[in-house]
């Protein structure tokens, strides 16, 4: 093949490939926008039973497109509802983790030394504790509020932020222009706010965006074990783990909310690929 | 190496001690008591059952107890199986996790590494964007998706494998919980082996070599692959440890007797030894095998020095 | 014991079942005719023969890990089934579930109930060939009663002399009011009549231990090397977590009759799971399957999935001591009466539970004591309902805002207080949240009276309504409303003096009116036993108590399609 026909795919595998990440968050914005408007527009509510229509199938009959939950309140409300939570919990949890972990990377990352030694140290041993437990004793003490599910998550899930941050702060350091500022005087915490942190908003926002599926997931997995948000809401997780249950006798249940999670995640998932693949140059 | 190996392994003890009193503080701090239960117990018998397990006596005594029986290797009695230590249950379970783990890890290497480099030398293709389609869907579906299914299909629809149990070198009984615990780690390694792979063709020295005429096969196996080992051995190393220690969803869903399974229900229980003790024993694991996975990078790639 | 899974969750189904007692009987076991088993032919594609299989291995469910093996520490369910086949008391449970001579072949009793001789069987041993004697049932007792020994249920020792007073630490066990009389002979000494020692004597908190491997081996004992036990079976393994595997008892006294070689359980605290592995034909036997699945059950396995009466009662408690609640009469009542339990029950637990409108599951004998609102038709009942809780001054302006306290379960009985407070809601404008709170931080928040409305359930020791009634004693440790009325004590007290069942029953019927009316609790249904049985598993009968002995099991032969 000649140099110019594989200079013309390689463009247009990358279009290719923006156009996935396109798609994903064309996908995204659609699940968000329902999420946020149909609890509005349907005649329902996600918390009134009805008897005469226990865990049906998807009908046409009552607009029910989705079926019912067996409870007989409509599942696409339901799991609406269950986007909304998912959504919020993994926003708002990769917020904490990116908020916990540059600041910690990049404030170790620059001062180095010993300091730097002793919070990555920190880090590694945190890295060794199992958190199921620290999160089951955080629930209990202190009540399953959302709040405290985000917190939570966001504590834990910090970490990896902090090394990439950490190791992308001790190349910045080298830099000239970090060494320009140095000269003129910047030194401690504005430096790290004013030189380092904006410089490092590209990783950043990969790794954020990366971290709200796992986010989404973990949470799914407390919901899994019976810690998540409490009901009558219910996260896309807890709808897919009682859906688990009943898989055999009325399978909508498990698939309707884990085709939608399973979709959040896999559009996050490729966004961040795809962000990945515009704004980290390396990798081209 | 050794005197380093010796080293990070002494600077490891530290790092224990302060997850044993996280874990120690954290559980004791809990409401809720390991013999708490829907029936009231007498007093008396609850002081006597409580000063069995010295659970009357101060925090920080409890606590050097521990620490005393600890260095011994005693990780206690377990507070919820009265007649059973807990060294006794980690070494019940432990052997099922290993089999199940470094099954599941061999067909995720396996499987996920030949689908990752495929995926790199076809890149483009539609192989590359099915293969690492399917790989994202691994990711995505939640293991309690998965592991239920694949009972559905094999066990229940097809009566092929058991639904669960464990029954030691049956390689039906590992089957099918191996392939949803390896589910994930699959689409990951496959993730990484492609990234990797990509990223080292498209270095100068590949670049090199495919320009000395070399067939692409002989580059891959010999010049490409060692580098892509890097980021597939910092990701094994913990991944390692937690498969190890066990994926609680397929313990509980195959109702399989690993430590995942005990650990749950032993946070639930507030039992507050074997909590400890698991906790203690996954610390353990990651930080070994963080060491190895930093040994390795050193054997594969001889610019690393080891400090 | 909680419903859902009790495995992660319920830590410990402290509330034992057992005793026996049981509507019909027929007490010996007997072979099948070779008729009766193509009559009741199965429903999914198993043939069956008449013959008994050549493999007599059974494989059971079991909801949760037993805490202990040993009888007398046991303290849930899932270790009564283990201790139930690994060990014999004085009686035992038959088939149905009801007291018959187990190593006492007879017994007499005084005149005034308080002294009763058993006569120890000479073919009893234990499974290393010594023979089970009084002496061993001495031992156990004061074992069992002696506070260093930590057993949870030494309180269920109560009827017996001293008892109590040994539990508190009060007196030393020596005075236990148990003797041996000879190596065959046992005198038991009560403080009053107690018409269901009988069946108390055949739960396992009652059997005897083998003192010579305890004292060796402590704690120990119960593993599988070292266990010695007097029934059916003797422990082969025991994966925590996994399986418990038994097998025939060859020094068992009855062991010609027993027809089961190997009987294995398997801990599936999932109850999906545990239906799962029923239809992979894994299972022969579940403890247990979930309400949601048993419509869909019956469509695939038919007659398979069984259900019957069981001794439990399943209610939420309000605390007459906090607020709302305390000296709020009408506002309890309000709570009682706007919860429509036909539909609900039937709805949401797909009819398999009995609605419950009193305090005590049905017994034989005893006429349950339905209060006047049953039969209201829904209007009048939401009307009493709405005017009751506008009387306790709460309005659409000013509604009752309130939290009830669940166990973190499964999605299956979180649906249904869904359903409840829904119902709350609909009728009476009531706005009660859920929250959901791990099991052990429920038990213990409960028991120190913090929470004004929670999830409660109660299953009967043994098949008398003290079992139930003494909970509502005042002070009693169990009583999580601190509901206290001095009437009340004063007819249990009563009840407690009197031999004869049928003034006690009534003694207890006058109680258990004054509880209702006074509304501590708000009753919601009656337990079932829940089994999935494959056709070919034989020898055993639904009971009220819902014990199911592996010793009167066997299989037939069979072949899947």
């Amino acid at each position: 093949m000649s140099a110019a026909a594989g200079l013309w795919r390689q463009a247009l595998q990358r279009l290719r490939r923006q156009r996935m990440s396109v798609a994903a968050a064309l996908l995204l914005a659609t699940i968000m926008l329902a999420c946020l408007l149909l609890p509005l527009l349907s005649p329902y509510d996600y918390f009134t039973p009805h008897f005469e229509l226990l865990s049906r199938g998807p009908m046409l009959a009552g607009g029910h497109i989705l079926g019912t939950d067996p409870l007989g309140r409509d599942l696409l409300l339901r799991v609406m509802w269950g986007c909304r939570i998912s959504l919020a919990v993994g926003v708002a949890a990769s917020l904490v983790s990116v908020l916990i972990g540059v600041s910690w990377g990049a404030t170790a990352g620059y001062v180095g030394g010993a300091t730097d030694a002793l919070m990555m140290r920190a880090v590694d041993i945190l890295y060794s504790v199992p958190f199921v437990p620290f999160v089951i004793v955080l629930t209990v003490l202190f009540g399953r509020e959302l709040w405290l599910i985000f917190l939570a998550i966001g504590a834990v899930s910090w970490l990896d932020i902090a090394r990439i941050v950490r190791g992308e702060t001790l190349s910045l350091k080298q830099r000239e222009f970090i060494e320009a500022a140095r000269v003129s005087g910047v030194r401690g915490a504005a430096m790290i706010a004013r030189h380092i942190v904006p410089n490092l908003i590209g990783i950043v926002i990969i790794y954020a965006t990366l971290a709200i599926p796992t986010v989404i997931l973990f949470e799914a997995f407390l919901s899994f074990l019976g810690l998540g948000v409490q009901s009558p809401l219910a996260s896309l997780g807890s709808l897919v783990a009682d859906g688990t249950s009943e898989m055999q006798s009325h399978p909508h249940l498990l698939i309707v909310p884990a085709l939608f999670l399973a979709a959040i995640i896999y559009c996050f998932n490729y966004l961040g690929d795809g962000l990945r693949d515009a704004l980290d140059p390396r990798d081209r | 190496m050794l005197r380093y190996t010796v080293r990070r392994l002494l600077g490891a003890l530290p790092t224990l001690l302060v997850i044993v009193t996280l874990a120690f503080l954290l559980l004791h701090a809990a409401p809720g008591g390991p013999f708490d239960s829907e029936k009231r117990m007498m007093p008396e018998i609850q002081r006597s059952i409580e000063a069995r397990y010295h659970l009357d006596e101060p925090l920080w005594r409890q606590y050097l107890r521990y620490l005393g029986d600890l260095a011994h290797g005693d990780l206690g009695p377990s507070f919820q199986y009265r007649s059973t230590s807990v060294n006794e249950i980690i070494a019940q379970g432990l052997p099922v996790d290993a089999t199940i783990g470094l099954t599941a890890i061999t067909l995720a290497l396996s499987i996920g590494g030949t689908v990752g480099i495929n995926a790199a030398l076809r890149r483009g293709t539609r192989w590359d964007y099915g293969s690492m389609a399917v790989a994202m869907a691994g990711i995505s579906v939640p293991v309690f998706v998965v592991a239920p299914l694949l009972i559905l299909v094999f066990a229940i629809k097809l009566h092929w494998l058991p639904a669960g149990d464990w029954v030691h070198g049956s390689p039906s009984h590992l089957l099918l919980p191996a392939v949803a615990l390896a589910l994930p780690y699959t689409a990951y390694i496959a993730r990484l082996m492609r990234a990797g792979t990509i990223d080292v063709l498209n270095s100068p020295f590949i670049r090199t070599a495919r320009a000395k005429g070399l067939p692409l096969r002989l580059i891959v196996w010999r010049h490409a692959l060692p580098p892509t080992l890097t980021p597939l051995v910092s990701f094994l190393g913990p991944a390692i440890a937690g498969l190890l220690t066990g994926s609680i969803v397929v313990e509980t869903v195959f109702g399989l007797p690993g430590i995942g399974r005990y650990f749950i229900t032993a946070a639930l229980n507030r039992d507050y030894t074997l909590v400890i003790g698991i906790t203690v024993l996954y610390g353990a694991l990651i930080i070994l095998f963080n060491l190895l996975a930093d040994l390795c990078y050193a054997w594969i790639d001889p610019r690393v020095r080891l400090r | 014991m909680t419903a859902g899974r009790s495995g992660v969750l319920s830590a410990c189904a402290a509330c034992l079942i057992a005793g026996c007692g049981s509507i019909d009987a027929p007490t010996a076991m007997s072979v099948p005719a070779p008729g009766s088993a193509a009559a009741s032919a199965p429903t999914q594609s198993v043939t069956l023969g008449s013959a008994l299989a050549g493999e007599q291995a059974v494989a059971r469910g079991l909801d949760d890990m037993p805490r202990s093996l040993d009888p007398l520490l046991v303290n849930d369910v899932p270790g009564q089934r283990i201790a139930d086949d690994l060990f014999e008391g004085l009686t035992s449970a038959d088939i149905s579930g009801k007291a018959a001579p187990g190593v006492a072949s007879s017994w007499e009793s005084s005149a005034d109930g308080k002294t009763w001789l058993f006569h120890l069987r000479p073919d009893a041993r234990w499974s290393n060939g010594a023979p089970v004697t009084a002496a061993d049932f001495v031992y156990a007792w004061r074992r069992e009663v002696d506070p260093r020994t930590g057993a949870q249920y030494a309180e269920g020792l109560a009827p017996i002399e001293n008892a109590l007073a040994i539990a508190t630490g009060n007196k030393p066990p020596e005075s236990l009011g148990v003797a041996a009389i000879d190596q065959r002979t046992l005198r038991v000494r009560l403080n009053g009549p107690t018409p269901y020692l009988l069946d108390l004597l055949a739960l396992q908190y009652l059997y005897p231990v083998y003192e010579p491997a305890i004292t060796r081996y402590a704690d120990a004992w119960v593993r599988p090397e070292h266990l010695v036990c007097n029934g059916a079976f003797v422990l082969r393994e025991n994966v925590i977590g996994s399986r418990i595997t038994l097998q025939k008892n060859d020094k068992y006294w009855d062991a010609a009759h027993v027809r089961l070689q190997r009987v294995t359980y398997y801990v599936l605290p999932s109850r999906a799971d545990q239906a799962a592995r029923f239809l992979a034909n894994d299972l022969d036997w579940t403890d247990s399957f979930a309400a949601n699945q048993r419509t869909w059950l019956k469509s695939i396995v038919g007659e398979q999935a069984v259900n019957s009466p069981y001794f439990g009662a399943y209610f939420l408690g309000m605390n007459v001591q906090l607020p709302p609640f305390k000296d709020n009469l009408p506002l309890r009542q309000a709570l009682v009466l706007a919860l429509d339990r036909e539909p609900l029950v039937h709805y949401m637990r797909q009819g398999m539970y009995q609605p419950a409108y009193t305090w005590m599951p049905p017994l034989p004998g005893y006429e349950l004591p339905v209060p006047d609102w049953q039969g209201l038709g829904d209007d009048a009942r939401h009307a009493l309902a709405r005017r009751l809780y506008a009387q306790a001054g709460y309005s659409e302006q000013h509604p009752l805002r309130i939290t009830l306290y669940i166990p973190s379960q499964d999605g299956d009985s979180r649906h249904f207080f869904e359903a409840i407070t829904a119902s709350w809601f609909s009728i009476l404008g009531a706005e009660v949240r859920l929250y959901e709170e791990e099991f052990k931080v429920l038990a213990q928040e409960r028991n120190l009276h913090k929470l004004p409305l929670f999830y409660d359930a109660w299953i009967g020791d043994y098949p008398d309504p003290y079992t139930f009634m003494q909970i509502r004693y005042s002070g009693n440790g169990n009583n999580n409303a601190v509901y206290s009325n001095p009437a009340f004590d004063q007819l249990i007290d009563a009840a407690g003096q009197e031999p004869d069942n049928v003034n006690r029953y009534r003694l207890f019927q006058q109680a258990e009116r004054l509880l209702n009316d006074d509304a501590p609790y708000i009753p919601l249904y009656y337990y079932a036993t829940r089994h999935l049985v494959k056709p070919y598993l034989r020898g055993w009968q639904s009971n009220v108590m819902d014990r199911n002995l592996s010793r009167y099991m066997y299989l037939l032969e069979h072949q899947r399609r």
